[in-house]
């Protein structure tokens, strides 16, 4: 039992930290990142792709977070400017364009055929279950380095500027400022999370192919920080576990109800998933650990 | 107000996870436990279902019949999603929290791969019905302890290079569905026919879900080929078949049979499909055992059983394991059952085609069990060799010609 809560564990933080990452973006400034897997999949071939040809962990980890950033700077020169809608749609085209390079480019990814093998973290140190738990622990330091870089970025002027260009981007054009050049550094930031929460998906899973990259991921991270609170960092955190409770917890239903068959479970799994989102925007938009004092 | 939203959430996820503990904790000792792991949803949703609901008939059956090695099948199933990671976190909580000691029945490469180093950890079987070549070899099967119940890719290749040889062709080309089903297949062929000294004249991978495939299919025609082997499915090989007719060659096409079916015939008409070549391993038909197969999936699906191959070698999965653990001796562990396996499946003993049967002719001797989906026989990497039929279309009938053996 110990070892399946903390494979939950490991796959419920990787979802935070995504999850932090498209709330520094939507909740904290508005941008509407509908490509967030898109950073994800850079993160996740990078270190995959590097480690194949022998570069060590210290080194690939870094350079994950980097090339998704370097991925989201270019996205957001060229896109932020649009209207928040129309930003959607183009970062929701760029998550795409990932997924197809990766399908295409076998000579670099693979293809269809997808990269396994994939070494684990700490693999020469530690085995068993000791290696989950440094992997959780890894990833609990990494959310934990996360999370007091937003509370710093929140009280700082850069975090009252980018909350402002979330509330009017009028107003705060009209003060003389560039709130595209605060979006985009936003974008590449949170790009960096999704990098890293990706290159700890690949060493984790060990074998990584295109079609883990839909954009379904994006949504369920969505899911997480509207049913957590947008805006939130609790709410990242809240969510993130909502999400994985859903999803995890209809197996155990299964075993409480056994009459329900799996087909079906798939199915109640979805909808209940629906039903709690549309509750959650019905009875409290704010989300779970969302206050009442905002709009 | 938010606290008392988070104790009801609390404790209604106490109240989940409660009851599946204590069952847990009190189930009997005396049942091995085995983990049905299929793609319920997802891509591969057309067969999991079905894969699923032979592996508890046949557990059903297994344990009427008196059970294994003294001990009876008890069944926990989950859904893969035909995702890796889907499946890597159903497969721990099998092993973990259902205590499994076998899992059944993983369908794609990419989800077998994902939860082999799992079962390799926990020291459990794996029975899969996935194509990929790596899963024969480490790290995948680095205990050999994956069996695998379907033609490796490379051997489809291998079928179809055969087919092309004794066809006469000279000149074939490949066209493939981009993913490693598709390209697998034609990857095969390619080094098969090299291998016989052959050159493929073009290898085309083309994206799915397109309207038209006409760019593709000029590329291929323009090597002049004289014949086509596909690794397609049947909406991609439908208008590809539509766009050639249009141009008028009469290049010949060898294509499987998950995709040259009566619905492609059907589709195009008898004038579109004369002359296709169809390729398919072929589940074990005329056999005793695919006739209990047949009878207990027309039961359960309201189909015939040649509707779902894959749920022909789920069957074969639990029948096979029963037997090794019969063949074992009452608490054999797992390592002690994995031994048994290729003995109780393999050639040089008397041929049963049910657990009954083998059951009662273990007491005398060795068996041979062959198998719904083929006779199974595994090698020294845990594969099967299916025979291959070839079909050809014939006024809008697809009429079998010959077997293949490889």
């Amino acid at each position: 039992m110990d070892a399946y809560l903390i494979a939950i564990a490991i796959i419920t933080a990787i979802y935070v930290l995504l999850a932090l990452g498209l709330n520094l973006q939507y909740g904290l400034t508005g941008i509407v990142n509908f490509g967030h897997v898109g950073f994800f999949c850079v993160g996740a071939y990078t270190t995959a792709i590097l480690s194949e040809h022998g570069v060590p962990l210290v080194v690939s980890f870094p350079l994950a977070a980097v090339l998704a950033m370097a991925f989201a700077w270019p996205l957001g020169l060229v896109s932020i400017r649009l209207r928040e809608d129309y930003f959607a749609i183009v970062s929701l085209g760029f998550s795409e364009v990932v997924r197809l390079v990766a399908t295409s480019e076998r000579w670099l990814t693979n293809g269809v055929q997808g990269i396994a093998g994939i070494p684990k973290l700490f693999a020469g140190w530690l085995t068993g279950p000791a290696q989950s738990y440094a992997v959780l622990g890894l990833l609990v330091a990494f959310n934990a380095l996360a999370i007091l870089a937003m509370l710093r970025i929140v009280r700082s002027p850069f975090g009252r500027m980018i909350e402002a260009i979330r509330d009017n981007e009028e107003a705060v054009k009209a003060l003389g400022k560039d709130p595209a050049g605060f979006k985009i550094q936003v974008l590449v930031l949170g790009a960096a999370l999704a990098g890293l929460a990706g290159a700890v998906y690949a060493h984790y899973i060990g074998y990584i192919s295109p079609e883990q990259f839909l954009p379904l991921i994006t949504f369920q991270i969505w899911m997480a920080i509207i049913m957590g609170g947008v805006g939130r960092i609790s709410g990242a955190l809240v969510g993130a576990g909502i999400l994985m409770l859903f999803l995890e917890g209809s197996r155990f239903l299964r075993d409480v109800m056994p009459f329900i068959s799996e087909v079906s479970m798939a199915s109640v799994r979805l909808g209940v998933v629906g039903l709690a989102l549309i509750l959650f925007t019905m009875y409290r938009p704010q989300g779970l650990m969302g206050d009442f004092t905002r709009k | 107000m938010t606290l008392s939203r988070r104790q009801t959430l609390a404790a209604l996820a106490g109240s989940v996870l409660l009851p599946a503990l204590s069952r847990t904790a009190g189930a009997q000792t005396a049942a091995f436990r085995i983990g049905a792991l299929n793609p319920i949803t997802g891509a591969g949703a057309p067969y999991g279902s079905g894969m699923q609901k032979m592996i508890v008939a046949a557990a059903a059956m297994v344990n009427d019949a008196g059970g294994a090695g003294g001990r009876t099948l008890e069944v926990s199933s989950e859904d893969t999603q035909t995702q890796p990671q889907a499946a890597v976190l159903a497969a721990k909580k099998l092993i973990e929290v259902n205590k499994v000691q076998a899992i059944l029945g993983t369908w794609a490469s990419g989800v077998s791969l994902a939860v082999a180093p799992l079962t390799n950890d926990a020291g459990i079987l794996l029975m899969n019905t996935s194509g990929a070549p790596a899963l024969s070899v480490p790290p995948a099967n680095a205990k050999g302890l994956l069996y695998r119940f379907q033609a490796t890719n490379d051997r489809f290749g291998r079928a179809f290079a055969e087919v092309a040889t004794k066809q006469g062709f000279k000149r074939p080309a490949t066209m493939a569905f981009n993913n490693a089903s598709g390209i697998g297949n034609t990857e095969g062929f390619r080094k098969a026919w090299e291998a016989k000294g052959g050159k493929v004249v073009e290898n085309v991978v083309y994206e799915p879900n397109q309207p038209s495939y006409r760019a593709e299919l000029q590329k291929v025609l323009a090597a002049k080929p004289d014949v086509i082997v596909m690794g397609s499915y049947l909406a991609d090989t439908t208008i590809i078949l539509r766009e050639w007719f249009q141009t008028g060659e009469t290049t010949k096409f060898i294509i499987p049979a998950w995709a040259a079916n009566p619905d492609l015939v059907k589709a195009l008409g008898p004038e579109v499909t004369e002359g296709l070549i169809s390729v398919d391993s072929i589940s074990n038909e005329g056999s005793d055992a695919f006739k209990a197969f047949d009878a207990a999936y027309q039961k359960a699906m309201g189909q015939p059983g040649l509707s779902n191959v894959y749920a022909a070698m789920t069957w074969d999965m639990v029948v096979v394991l029963a037997l090794a653990m019969e063949a074992a001796g009452p608490n054999a562990d797992v390592a002690a059952i994995s031994a048994k396996l290729r003995e109780v499946a393999g050639p040089g003993g008397k041929a049963v085609s049910t657990f009954a049967e083998g059951k009662a002719a273990l007491k005398t001797g060795k068996i041979d069990y062959q198998g719904a989906s083929s006779i199974l026989d595994f090698d020294q990497y845990g594969d099967v060799t299916p025979d291959f039929s070839v079909s050809v279309v014939e006024k809008g009938k697809i009429e079998r010609k010959y077997i293949v053996k490889l």
